[in-house]
C-alpha cells in the first residue's frame, strides 16, 4: 500500500541519489478511500516523525486541503480527525513516485510500491 | 515426514544465486508459504508489545506479514512497514490480520527510507537467506541505518545450527562451511544449507492462480498436509539458508555497527576516547531453532 504515512517514510535510493532525494514526487495516480481505525495515541506519537511540508503537499495533489501550513500547537480532535484521514485513509493505488533529484521513477501497482532498483542503479 | 537439509555451495555470483534459490523460491510457493505461518514467534511478541504509541518501524523480509499486525490487544497504535521481495507474499501481507496493511517491495539490502526514520526495525527469519557474510553485514547495517541514531530499536531472528529436537528437519550434511571469499572478522563460521519445500501440483497451480488474480490470505493450517501425500506430481523447491553458529549473529551485528562507525557497548561504560553515537546489545540468545538479537542504538 502507498497511503501517505508511508510515502512520508521514503526516499529515493538510487545510486549516488542522497541529497534532495525526498519527499518523491505523485505522478498520475489512481486513489480510492477506505476508512482506517482512528487512534489518537498513534497521532499524537507520531507526529514528531512527520515531514510536515511534504505531507501538506502530497495531500493537496491528491485533492485533500483540510492540513494546515504548520502543525498547530493544539491537537484537539478536529485536527487529528484530519490527519488521521490524511496518513491513513487515502491509498494510492496505481500511478509512480518520481524523485525531485534524479529522476528515478518507482512506480506503483496494485496499491504496492515498487522500489527495487535495476543492478547498475544501487549504490 | 522430515525434511532432509543438504549441503549447499554458493556459486560466484550472489545476486544471481539467491534469485535462483531464495527469492524464485518463495514466488512460486507464497500462498502454501504463508498457509504456514501464522504463529508469531514470543519474543518478537513481546519485544512489538514493548513499543510505545506512536511509534513506526521496519519489518525487513515480511513475507506473508504476520508480525505486521502486532500488538494484538493495542491495534494501530503502532505501524509496521513490511518490506520483501517477493511480490506474490506481499499480495497476502498487504491484508494479514484481514486489515489493509503498509507493504513495500523492495530488497533488504537497499535503503529506500529517510535516514532513521523508523523507531524501530525487525527481521525474522530473512538475513539467513543471504549467501554471503558481507551481504548478511550490509543487511544488517540497512537496519541499523533505518533506525533513530537516538533510540532506535531492532530485533534480528536467523536460523541455528541448534537445532530444537522438536524440529521436524534434520541435518544429514554438517560439513565445514566453504570458503566464499575472505571474512577476516567472521570466527564462529556457520553453514550453507538448502532446506526443501515440497509443494503439490494442486498447490503449484493454486499459487500461479494467485498471482493472477491477486488472492486473499489462506490461513488454513490444514493446507500444510502436503507433503508426502502427493509424491509423483509434487515439486521440491530447495531454499537456500545460511544456518548461524553459536556466537555468529552477536559477532555480525558488531562487525556491521563498526562498520558504519558506532560503538559498541553500553553508553554508560564507554568512557573518554570512545564515541559519541553506538549501539548496544539488549538481549542475545536461541530460541527454538533459531539465534535472536535486541539492540537499540545511542547517542551522547
Ligand atoms: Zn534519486
Amino acid at each position: 500500500m502507498v497511503r501517505l504515512i508511508t510515502h512520508n517514510l521514503l526516499a529515493c535510493h538510487a545510486k549516488g541519489c542522497t541529497s534532495n532525494n525526498f519527499p518523491l514526487q505523485l505522478k498520475d495516480v489512481q486513489v480510492e478511500l477506505r476508512d482506517a481505525e482512528y487512534n489518537a495515541d498513534f497521532l499524537r506519537g507520531f507526529i514528531s516523525r512527520i515531514e510536515w511540508p511534504a505531507l501538506v503537499d502530497a495531500a493537496r495533489q491528491l485533492g485533500d486541503t483540510s492540513l494546515p501550513n504548520e502543525p498547530p500547537e493544539m491537537m484537539d480532535d478536529d485536527f487529528l480527525q484530519k490527519l488521521h484521514h490524511v496518513l491513513l485513509e487515502i491509498h494510492i493505488e496505481e500511478g509512480a513516485m518520481i524523485c525531485p533529484n534524479c529522476a528515478h521513477v518507482y512506480p506503483i501497482s496494485n496499491g504496492i510500491p515498487n522500489m527495487l532498483l535495476a543492478e547498475h542503479e544501487i549504490g | 515426514m522430515p525434511a532432509a537439509v543438504t549441503a549447499a555451495n554458493v556459486s560466484d555470483d550472489p545476486q544471481k544465486y539467491e534469485i535462483e534459490h531464495v527469492h524464485s523460491v518463495y514466488e512460486e510457493i507464497a500462498p502454501h508459504f504463508s498457509s504456514t505461518r501464522y504463529k508469531p514467534w514470543p519474543i518478537i511478541a513481546q519485544f512489538l508489545a514493548s513499543l510505545p504509541a506512536g511509534w513506526v518501524g521496519l519489518d525487513s523480509g515480511t513475507g506473508n506479514g504476520k508480525y505486521l499486525p502486532l500488538p494484538l490487544d493495542r491495534p494501530g497504535d503502532v505501524w509496521t512497514i513490511g518490506l520483501d521481495r517477493s511480490r506474490n507474499l506481499l499480495e497476502i501481507a498487504r491484508s494479514a490480520g484481514a486489515k489493509r496493511r503498509e507493504v513495500v517491495w523492495g530488497d533488504v539490502l537497499d535503503g529506500p527510507w529517510r535516514p532513521g526514520v523508523f523507531d524501530y526495525a525487525i527481521s525474522i527469519a530473512t538475513i539467513h537467506h543471504l549467501s554471503t557474510h558481507e551481504r548478511r553485514r550490509e543487511a544488517i547495517q540497512r537496519l541499523l541505518e533505518c533506525i533513530s541514531p537516538l533510540h532506535g530499536r531492532a530485533l534480528i531472528y536467523v536460523w541455528a545450527i541448534e537445532q530444537d529436537d522438536l524440529s521436524k528437519r534434520s541435518i544429514t550434511s554438517a560439513q565445514p562451511k566453504a570458503a566464499i571469499s575472505v571474512q577476516e572478522d567472521i570466527s564462529p563460521a556457520g553453514q550453507d544449507v538448502f532446506v526443501p519445500w515440497v509443494l503439490s501440483a494442486q498447490k503449484s497451480l493454486k499459487s500461479n492462480g494467485a498471482r493472477e488474480s491477486s488472492a486473499s490470505p489462506r490461513q488454513s493450517p490444514q493446507e500444510d498436509d502436503v507433503e508426502g501425500t502427493q509424491e509423483a506430481k509434487s515439486k521440491v523447491f530447495n531454499r537456500y539458508y545460511h544456518m548461524f553458529a553459536k556466537g555468529e549473529l552477536p559477532t555480525l551485528v558488531s562487525a556491521a555497527a563498526r562498520g558504519l562507525g558506532l560503538d559498541v557497548g553500553d553508553p554508560d561504560d564507554i568512557n573518554q576516547g570512545g564515541g559519541t553515537r553506538g549501539i548496544q546489545i539488549v538481549q542475545d540468545g536461541w530460541e527454538r531453532s533459531n539465534y535472536y538479537i535486541e539492540l537499540r542504538r545511542w547517542e551522547k
